[in-house]
């Protein structure tokens, strides 16, 4: 237990931060813990969280995705074509919105991997594709979303968020059988040195785009997760959601240079982030000094995650 | 809009037409076929919150002013329990959430700019399931469930052009239109109201321009309009007149009838140069009368679906320093402090004393 603890310390010092921050929120909150409460907060997170999860996708293989929000805006729109009308459609059209999440990711890998460009560059430039096809789609904002499945998806279920169990859904489901795969486990010795994969017989190229692949199926969950939220499609969305999951993967303790982090430490990355923005609302403080005091938070929050470098004997260990 | 006509139709049909009867319909005016709305009285005093997207410019900093300077009228403050006002930019799922987070509180009403006009519908019926008033105002919704604040923005640009046109006699051989920000709404809408007048005037000749409702780029396609065209009878400009004044001035362009926005800067110019027409513009006092419509309804009041408010508007002729314009005040300062139908108009003092800030 000790050992495990020990060995995930990044995340576990994110998820402590977390809970105080939480509790610091509900006990302001004029409604304190209710349903409800916690749904808008879940609800929040999770669309943060899932963009955290793309972009901990790139950055753990030592790239970084500046598309995420663009993914997400395409996605969006996609979704207010697809989500309304009979059942079949709608499960159809959810699968086709993160398929074409999926694509974009895949099409991020293809540029990075064959056209051998600087992954920053290269998503910068899909990120101006993707939210030009997302505008020809939506020029101003529209669509419909099935109302039933957006408060199905939005709601609750037995007084636990849905969002919640989304995020449990990802973590048990998917990220803890998955991180223990040859691809799970690829993915981080791509991202500590890729020399070292390569000769060690990894298919480097492969990984590569199997994690852009993934960053875009995130981003298009995320997208698809924001089309619950708000019912309808906008291409305007991209923007904040790009730098805000590069700031949640770095405080859920995933490291910009590749190979440390994981799954989990983004999505509490992304709670953590959206619970300041949550807890400026009930404060009192006000609205032109909160991006301060968010900032003030978030620098805190950081250099807790930070603090064990100061503890190491010698510096090298600090980047082992 | 579609959408918008649609539903009023609709409501149309059902019979519920808002008539006269409404509360105080001087200022609540009813749009053209549009339904009525009221809920169960309840006691005061109210919880209340007016949140708003995007803060950045000078109107939307306006309208938490005028909030605040409702709120602070002692036969306001009594009615109110607790008022506070939140900007959460420009995002509809942190605006979403600010809504939900003031329903959960406990709020009896909310009023507020939306981000976007058709990702409100899951948040009205959360809000209508706890019994909150939600009043959204300026950028309005698709939807015909909630009362909703509003300047006709056809009859806005309708009315400059029928002034200028008064003025000329009815005729007129060539006239300049400066437009906003196109592909919105709001700019399609004032077009077509300008459009309706100046298309019944024989051998009109109509100049388009487009000036973002900008004073700097009004200003460079004026000067280029003028340079390509000459003389024009008449100028009619959505927002950022002063630029298109300043424009015809280098030009030596002589003084015609111009219908222009209500920004201090540009009744000042009026003013100065004797320039004859009309003064008028969306209000930023409107987040007010949003206010005092969600009391009017808490209270247990019957108001139209859609209100249009009386435009707030200035005749060249009526200009008066310390009145309708205030020399002494920033250009940028918007003119439109009230909608005088409705309750006194705030002074300059009461709007300054406000911070913009969150209370």
């Amino acid at each position: 237990m000790l050992d495990y603890l020990k060995s995930n310390r990044r995340e576990m010092i994110a998820a402590l931060v977390l809970i105080v921050l939480l509790a610091v929120y509900l006990g302001t909150h004029p409604r304190g813990a209710s349903t409800y409460v916690m749904t808008i907060w879940a609800n929040q997170c999770l669309i943060l969280g899932l963009a955290a999860c793309a972009q901990f996708f790139a950055v753990v293989v030592r790239g970084i995705d500046l598309s995420v929000g663009a993914v997400m805006a395409l996605s969006n729109c996609v979704a207010s074509y697809l989500l309304d009308g009979s059942a079949f459609g709608i499960a159809i059209g959810m699968v086709a919105v993160v398929v074409v999440g999926a694509l974009c990711g895949l099409i991020n890998g293809l540029v990075v991997v064959y056209g051998r460009i600087q992954p920053i560059v290269a998503t910068l430039a899909t990120a101006s594709i993707f939210v030009g096809i997302a505008l020809l789609l939506r020029p101003t904002p529209g669509g419909a979303v099935n109302y039933d499945l957006a408060d199905a998806m939005t709601l609750d279920v037995l007084g636990i968020p849905t969002a919640m169990v989304i995020a449990g859904v990802a973590v048990i489901g998917f990220w803890l059988p998955f991180r223990r795969t040859g691809l799970g486990l690829g993915l981080y010795a791509l991202g500590s040195s890729e020399q070292a994969a390569f000769q060690s017989g990894i298919n480097t190229k492969f990984i590569r785009l199997a994690a852009f692949t993934l960053a875009g199926l995130f981003g298009g969950l995320a997208g698809l997760f924001y089309s619950f939220v708000t019912t309808t499609g906008d291409a305007g969305i991209a923007a904040s959601f790009t730098l805000n999951s590069i700031a949640a993967v770095v405080l859920g303790g995933v490291l910009l240079r590749g190979g440390v982090g994981s799954l989990i430490g983004a999505l509490a990355g992304a709670f953590i982030l959206k619970t300041i923005a949550a807890l400026m609302f009930f404060s009192g403080i006000p609205s032109l000094a909160q991006p301060l005091f968010e900032g003030l938070i978030l620098a805190a929050a950081i250099a807790i995650g930070g603090a064990d470098v100061l503890r190491a004997r010698n510096k090298l260990e600090a980047f082992s | 809009m579609k959408k918008l006509l649609l539903s009023s139709v609709i409501a149309m049909a059902s019979s519920s037409v808002a008539f006269a009867d409404t509360y105080r319909p001087e200022c609540f005016a009813p749009a053209p076929g549009t339904s009525t709305i009221s809920y169960d009285a309840k006691d005061g005093p109210y919880k209340i919150a007016f949140v708003n997207g995007f803060a950045g410019n000078d109107w939307r900093i306006q309208a938490i002013q005028s909030a605040k300077a409702w709120a602070a009228r002692p036969e306001n403050a009594d009615k109110i329990d607790e008022f506070t006002v939140v900007s959460v930019g420009n995002e509809s799922a942190a605006q979403i959430a600010a809504i939900d987070n003031f329903i959960a509180a406990g709020y009896d009403a909310i009023t507020f700019i939306a981000v976007n006009p058709t990702a409100f519908e899951p948040v009205i019926r959360r809000a209508e399931r706890a019994g909150t008033v939600l009043v959204p105002f300026d950028n309005v919704l698709d939807t015909d469930k909630v009362v909703q604040i509003n300047e006709s923005q056809k009859d806005l640009g309708a009315l400059k052009a029928q002034t200028v046109m008064d003025i000329l006699g009815g005729e007129a051989d060539k006239i300049l239109m400066v437009n906003g920000l196109p592909g919105n709404a709001t700019d399609r809408d004032r077009r077509l109201g300008m459009m309706s007048v100046l298309e019944n005037v024989d051998g009109l000749e109509i100049v388009e321009v487009v000036g973002n409702w900008d004073t700097g780029t009004s200003q460079k396609v004026v000067a280029d309009a003028l340079a390509t065209h000459g003389q024009f009878d008449a100028v009619v400009s959505q927002h950022g007149s002063a630029g298109s004044i300043n424009a015809m001035q280098d030009a030596g362009h002589p003084i015609v009838p111009m219908g222009v926005d209500g920004e201090n800067g540009v009744r000042m110019l009026m003013s100065e140069l004797g320039i004859p027409g009309v003064s008028a513009s969306q209000a930023p006092a409107m987040s007010a009368i949003a206010l005092e419509a969600a009391v009017a309804l808490l209270e247990g009041n019957e108001l139209p679906q859609t209100v249009f408010l009386p435009i707030p508007q200035v005749k060249s002729d009526a200009l008066e320093a310390g009145v309708n314009y205030f020399p002494d005040l920033p250009k940028s300062f918007n003119t439109g402090t009230g909608y005088a139908e409705c309750f006194t108009p705030f002074t300059p003092e009461e709007l300054l004393g406000q911070s913009p800030d969150d209370s």
